[in-house]
């Protein structure tokens, strides 16, 4: 039906692995949501199942109405379905400008080009500062804008993130949370994976909890839990 | 002594363009696939033959005969691509398995091109008659042609490789695949692009080489060769690197000739390769990792 993203009861994992079961999540246009739970239990493997660089064993993916399981990444892209991977994760030896007009290489995003540079670079002066700068050089933080930038590049109907502010500073954490919470208003529906709960609380009307490659639980608005109720959900009893 | 000094600098620069240009095609599959391309050597071959069979046997001139020998050396490339290496892609032993896998279309190409072409030697006229003299040096004009073309290829695929969307996103698949997948780039047909651009090169090469040397179904085999001390002297992956490290050795080549003689010219540049190797592994010009 009308959802934008529809992830149904997909299976995957590397070789004869299982990583995700059964999993299903979901998102309307106009909504933004979070994924969170403890390390190496799946939401990166969701993702790049999603963006298809993992086939999935089972269920289906549809975006936008379209049944996208088991597409290749590029067609997927040219959809708008877009990711901006964890880590330093870019090309190495090519400049900042050079990876961001890279980015809009796909039919939809090359239109809007100057357009959606001129915005990435008001999100990240940084990045504009940077231009002519090798992507090996740049520090953590820039590394992970200039991901988000490439992946704003791409002119996304959906943006999903995964951890965006993995291992940088408080400082530069704040900073990049604003870019995000900048992206959201901006009217970009978001699939957001962080650790930081509260920071997904303050940005997405809902939440999947996974663990062990399944929802264990939703949360949404109405039944939000205070901050003892989410420790304890991810330390149990010794949070108390 | 002068003279024969240029003289071997002069036919140092014409091996060094061959090289440049055998060489920059290996470095192209290289820095987008990771794979050492060992049929590059028999696609040289192939653009030499096809040349001959469609300027010599069919009679259509030479330079729809270079056109075919280049057209026909890419398509086979793109061929090996698709069937002998893209199977292997992501297998942890994938740089072993090519070097078996190409090494395979090495001896197919060449047997298969004995059985079509037989082993009588062949040879292609010359793009234009005539000799040109450098100082006291003379070189035929096809061999000048080469020395003036092989600088404006290597220019206008760094052209490619900087400035063209198509060129940018063959680097970013060699730097990282799975970020190049996510930004839209369709992996697989930059493996193509890039496999039939350097057998393009090749067969290019080959097909000027036929007026130069005789066109043998191991033709390719020694320039391959020489090609491979290059890139190792070079560092893979550098595109100027590898262009200047084909003149050092087309220049050490013609010097050792004329104070070795032939026979030990290989032994000595294998005996470089080697010491090179020990003491910088990146390559003579390649940087420190």
């Amino acid at each position: 039906m009308g959802r934008l993203l529809d992830v149904s009861r997909v299976t995957a994992g590397y070789g004869s692995i299982t990583v995700l079961r059964d999993i299903s999540i979901g998102l309307d246009a106009g909504e933004c949501v979070g994924l969170f739970g403890p390390n190496g239990h799946g939401k990166t493997t969701l993702l790049q199942t999603i963006s298809g660089l993992l086939k999935p064993t089972g269920g289906t993916i549809s975006f936008d109405g379209a049944d996208i399981t088991g597409a290749r990444p590029r067609d997927i892209v040219n959809a708008g379905l877009v990711q901006s991977p964890q880590g330093n994760t870019l090309f190495g030896e090519m400049h900042v400008l050079e990876t961001l007009e890279l980015a809009s290489i796909s039919k939809r995003a090359r239109h809007g080009k100057a357009q959606n540079l001129r915005r990435v670079f008001e999100l990240f002066p940084r990045l504009d500062e940077r231009r002519t700068q090798k992507a090996k050089t740049l520090s953590g933080g820039e590394r992970q804008m200039l991901s988000i930038g490439c992946a704003l590049m791409c002119a996304p109907r959906l943006l999903m993130l995964d951890e965006p502010t993995l291992g940088l500073s408080p400082r530069l954490k704040k900073e990049l949370a604003a870019a995000v919470g900048n992206i959201a208003k901006s009217g970009v529906p978001l699939v957001i994976v962080e650790q930081d709960v509260e920071f997904l609380l303050s940005l997405t009307q809902r939440l999947y909890m996974i663990e062990h490659g399944e929802v264990v639980r939703e949360i949404d608005g109405d039944n939000a839990p205070d901050h003892d109720a989410i420790m304890q959900l991810y330390f149990g009893e010794a949070a108390h | 002594m002068i003279d024969t000094l240029i003289a071997t600098i002069v036919s140092g620069l014409v091996l060094g363009s061959l090289y440049a240009m055998m060489a920059s095609g290996l470095s192209v599959v290289w820095t987008t696939l990771g794979v050492f391309n060992f049929a590059h050597g028999a696609l040289m071959m192939i653009g030499a033959f096809v040349a001959w069979t469609v300027s010599e046997a069919v009679g259509l001139g030479l330079l729809v005969g270079v056109a075919s020998g280049t057209l026909v050396a890419a398509l086979i490339g793109v061929l090996i691509e698709r069937l002998l290496v893209r199977p292997y892609y992501g297998n942890r032993n994938m740089l072993l398995i090519t070097v078996m896998t190409t090494l395979a279309a090495m001896i197919i190409l060449e047997k298969g091109a004995q059985m079509i072409w037989g082993a009588r030697l062949k040879q292609l006229p010359r793009l234009v008659d005539g000799e040109i003299s450098i100082f006291s040096a003379t070189i035929s004009a096809h061999e000048a042609i080469l020395v003036v073309l092989a600088p404006l290829i290597l220019l206008s695929i760094w052209r490619f490789n900087v400035r063209t969307n198509t060129g940018r996103s063959l680097r970013a698949v060699g730097q990282n695949q799975r970020s190049a997948a996510l930004i839209g780039i369709d992996v697989p047909v930059a493996f193509a692009i890039a496999f039939g651009l350097s057998a393009a090169l090749a067969g290019l090469t080959g097909a000027l080489l036929g007026s130069i040397r005789f066109i043998t179904p191991s033709m390719g085999a020694e320039p391959l060769v020489k090609a491979m001390i290059v890139v190792i002297f070079g560092g893979l992956g550098s595109l100027g690197a590898t262009a200047g490290a084909a003149y050092v050795i087309g220049l050490i080549e013609a010097l050792l000739i004329l104070w070795l003689g032939l026979y030990w010219t290989p032994f000595v540049l294998f005996l470089m390769m080697i010491v090179v190797l020990i003491f910088r592994p990146n390559g003579i010009f390649g940087g420190r990792q």
